[in-house]
């Protein structure tokens, strides 16, 4: 009896399944693909199974590497931060009132909350390091090369918009730190040539740090930048694919494309090599997050400038050096190097892709590489400093006294004493 | 234009003209509302006193409508020199003459009611030893009225910019009493001002804003200015130290002050300096008494023991609770149980000078109790912390198994295809 319920239940389960297959669209693969967890083209017109296996058989370039992996490294650190992302807005509160204190919650309280919110600090600072090492290969193997130009600009842009994540997350605990890291930064910004002031003024919403700023720093994390990040990555995602692997830096001109029949197979060899990988980085983050927990600063509080400024994310770091030591127009002059840098492609056209015929790329490449460790090991040792920053009163316009202030000459009354005014008995 | 709209307009003129003719500069003296006296070119005195217009009009006297000639006398409608002199003049008066001057109003309830102000300076002064040195013996080191207050430029204690504001007064004192000279034939030492500053009521004044902090006038009276005498000091002090007073009064020592054979206060703090003694300086400051290993010492050694042992317990909290806030706690309860601890720990270093040791051991047990309980929870989180770790453990070892079966998959794979 037992038998024939258990048959009759894997009959119904076939059908069901069989159904599924039948009704379900090859397209749902093409949004898999589209997320970058599949590479090769989608046969629309196979069932969904048969449209899977064909995918998965598809071979990739026979030179993409262990090197290769970067990029991945990073997008998985994107999934991660997304996932515990998700995970922490279900406990946090974007206010100057619960913020900090929901911090201590989803540390103290929630079961594994410790975990997660130290996963997504960890994942923010090794998504950076992941991002940097990525775009330095590409930029060694002058991948950057047409046809994938806009490949770099898109690559560039997502870094941007990863440090705009991390910046705008930095201030969500509202403690001590963040808050004056943030009030140093945007204090800063306030230096700069022309639009300084306005441009201070609107990533704070208000004239110092408050719960303004906290409102749209949380808008721009929660809901403004996931969007911007998911479309730019789709774009990357789906140029990788149109324009192939960038050839090995021997190969000269134009790219061969990823061949089918040769090469290294997506599945299993490129699926096992990214589980080696994502292993690994999971095994890392949460090792970091174990052992190196962000400490909870005291509740932010505007009056109280804290003796020293705890950093807890690498750009932070940068950001402090580059604050003490670099003037606004130093810094202009960095980010026009780092427009150099933007634009790079546009002027390095030349097929060659050796490092030794590309001393001037290489020049910039490195002077980029020395001041960023530069600026980052300086901020390291700002870490038990207090912020520059000091709270500075605003001038508030007053009706002049009526009183005169000006110094009193000596009292008439009293001149200096003569013999006739008695002496000491 | 119509003879209705010729009267409006002769009215309206006749109007603007009476409001903006000059009116006799001194019309309105002792006007009880607050008038700004301008003292301008109608007032004879400034013509040729025109650097004391200045100061006198940033005085509160200015401001309640007085003027030059209800102090000097003279005549401020005429405008040549004699005339101005007119008698009765006093022009500038003598020290005596200015503390007259002043008790003439100040002295006088009647006046001095509208403006809430004590009409008891010239009696309080009188009993003082600048009154019987200035008023009585008739020497000039006594200071008078002016000396204090400026001559015109005369300001409430209230504002900022006086000469017996909190932040002021005691400078004011010293001008004189740092004065070697002067302060000679009296023996009175001319380091008290800088004592003072460096001392605990002169860092809260100085350092740490609190205007609450006593001044020279505080302990030795304004106008009625005399020193305390040893027995009266532990009352002094106790305007501001009630509790302290009252243990005082509860102990041993308190008995030998009443008793007339020890100076209350004095016998531990310095007057000026008014240093707070350490906790492990206690016995110490015992032993320039009592002598070292009689029993008064052992008393001493076990009351120092208790002080220190109460300030590193509290101390030992105190980190706890930055390591609480570092992990993420919510130290709510934590610093609500502090500030108790803070609160005993305040309240043993009152009990002590009562030497009261059942109490004195009471309070110390309660400080080390809340500590404790404060370190608990700090030994608590970190026990948490630690478990944390052992996660790494599972991970690592699951992590190694994808590696290990990947590897492995993948070196078949490639071998089965070669």
């Amino acid at each position: 009896m037992v038998r024939s319920a258990l048959s009759s239940i894997g009959t119904a389960l076939s059908q069901t399944w069989r159904a599924v297959k039948a009704s379900t669209d090859a397209s749902v693969l093409a949004t898999a693909r589209f997320l970058g967890f599949l590479y090769g083209p989608i046969d629309r017109s196979l069932p969904v199974d048969q449209a899977l296996k064909k995918t998965l058989n598809y071979r990739l370039a026979p030179h993409v590497g262990w090197r290769h992996s970067f990029g991945g490294i990073a997008y998985l650190l994107f999934v991660i931060l997304v996932a515990t992302g998700v995970m922490l807005v279900f406990y946090y509160r974007p206010s100057p009132q619960e913020a900090h204190a929901s911090v201590q919650h989803i540390v103290s309280d929630v079961a594994f909350g410790w975990l997660v919110r130290d996963v997504h600090a960890w994942s923010a600072n090794l998504i950076v390091i992941a991002l940097l090492l990525h775009i330095g290969r590409v930029f060694l193997e002058a991948s950057y090369k047409p046809p994938r130009e806009t490949n770099w600009l898109i690559g560039l842009l997502l870094m941007v918009v990863v440090f705009l994540f991390g910046a705008s997350g930095y201030l969500l605990p509202w403690d001590q730190w963040s808050y004056w890291l943030v009030a140093e930064i945007t204090h800063a910004m306030e230096s700069l040539p022309m639009f300084g002031a306005t441009m201070a003024e609107a990533v704070r919403g208000d004239e110092v740090v408050s719960g303004a700023t906290l409102s749209r720093f949380f808008a721009l994390h929660v809901v403004l930048l996931p969007w911007v990040a998911a479309a730019l990555l789709v774009y990357h995602f789906t140029l990788v694919r149109r324009r192939g692997i960038a050839p090995p830096m021997g190969v000269p001109g134009d790219a061969p494309k990823d061949v089918v029949g040769s090469g290294i197979p997506f599945f299993p060899d490129h699926l096992l090599r990214s589980l080696i990988v994502s292993a690994l980085v999971i095994a890392v983050v949460i090792t970091l997050a174990a052992f190196f927990p962000r400490p909870v600063g005291d509740p932010a509080d505007i009056s109280t400038v804290p003796d020293s400024l705890v950093t807890t994310w690498l750009l932070a770091d940068v950001a402090r050096a580059l604050i003490r030591y670099v003037g606004p127009w130093l810094f202009i002059a960095l980010v026009a190097l780092l427009g150099g840098l933007v634009v790079l492609p546009l002027f390095d056209r030349r097929p060659a892709r050796q490092l030794r015929d590309r001393r001037i790329a290489l020049l910039l490449g490195a002077g980029f590489v020395l001041i960023f460790a530069a600026a980052w090991y300086a901020g390291r040792q700002m870490r038990d400093t207090p912020p520059s920053i000091a709270v500075e009163p605003r001038a508030v316009a007053v009706e002049p006294s009526p009183i005169s202030t000006e110094p009193l000459g000596p009292s008439p009354i009293r001149p200096a004493p003569s013999a006739d005014e008695g002496g000491v008995p | 234009m119509t003879r209705s709209r010729q009267f409006q307009l002769t009215v309206a003129f006749l109007a603007l003209a009476t409001a903006l003719a000059p009116r006799p500069a001194h019309a309105s003296v002792f006007v009880l509302a607050q008038v700004r006296v301008t003292l301008d070119s109608t007032y004879g005195c400034v013509s040729c006193h025109s650097e004391m217009r200045r100061s006198f009009i940033a005085g509160i006297h200015s401001e309640w409508g007085m003027r030059c000639h209800d102090c000097h006398g003279g005549d401020p409608g005429a405008f040549e020199i004699p005339a101005g002199h007119r008698q009765p003049f006093l022009g500038t008066p003598t020290k005596r003459e200015t503390v007259q001057l002043c008790a003439s109003c100040h002295s006088d309830p009647n006046q001095m009611r509208q403006y809430g102000l004590p009409a008891d300076q010239l009696a309080e002064f009188r009993t003082s030893r600048h009154g019987e040195l200035l008023l009585t013996r008739g020497i000039n080191d006594g200071p008078a009225c002016t000396d204090c207050h400026d001559a015109h430029t005369i300001l409430p204690p209230e504002d900022a910019r006086s000469d017996v504001h909190p932040t002021n007064i005691s400078a004011t004192c010293a001008t004189c009493h740092d004065d070697a000279e002067m302060m000679a034939p009296y023996g009175i030492p001319v380091d008290q001002f800088e004592t003072y500053r460096q001392s605990a009521h002169g860092t809260s004044l100085y350092e740490e804003g609190n205007y609450a902090a006593p001044t020279c006038a505080n302990c030795h009276g304004s106008h009625a200015a005399l020193p305390a005498p040893p027995g009266e000091v532990p009352n002094v002090c106790g305007q501001c130290h009630v509790l302290v007073r009252q243990e005082f009064y509860a102990g041993p020592h308190g008995d030998a002050t009443l008793a007339g054979e020890l100076a209350g206060c004095l016998a531990c703090h310095s007057q000026h300096g008014t240093e707070h003694i350490p906790s492990d300086g206690v016995q110490a400051t015992c032993r320039e008494c009592h002598e070292s290993g009689g029993p008064s010492d052992a008393i001493a050694g076990a009351l120092q023991e208790t002080l220190v042992q109460a300030e590193q317990d509290l101390e030992a909290a105190r980190r706890s609770i930055e390591e609480l806030v570092l992990h993420g706690r919510d130290v709510t309860t934590a610093r609500l149980r502090f500030r108790t601890a803070q609160a005993n720990q305040l309240q043993l270093e009152l009990v002590q000078h009562s030497l009261d040791s059942v109490r004195i051991e009471d309070l110390s047990r309660r400080v080390r109790s809340t500590s404790r309980g404060i370190q608990e929870m700090a030994e608590v989180s970190s026990e948490r912390r630690w478990e944390h770790k052992l996660m790494a453990i599972p991970v690592w070892f699951l992590a190694l198994a994808v590696v290990a079966f990947s590897a492995i998959k993948l070196s078949v794979v490639r071998r089965s295809r070669d």
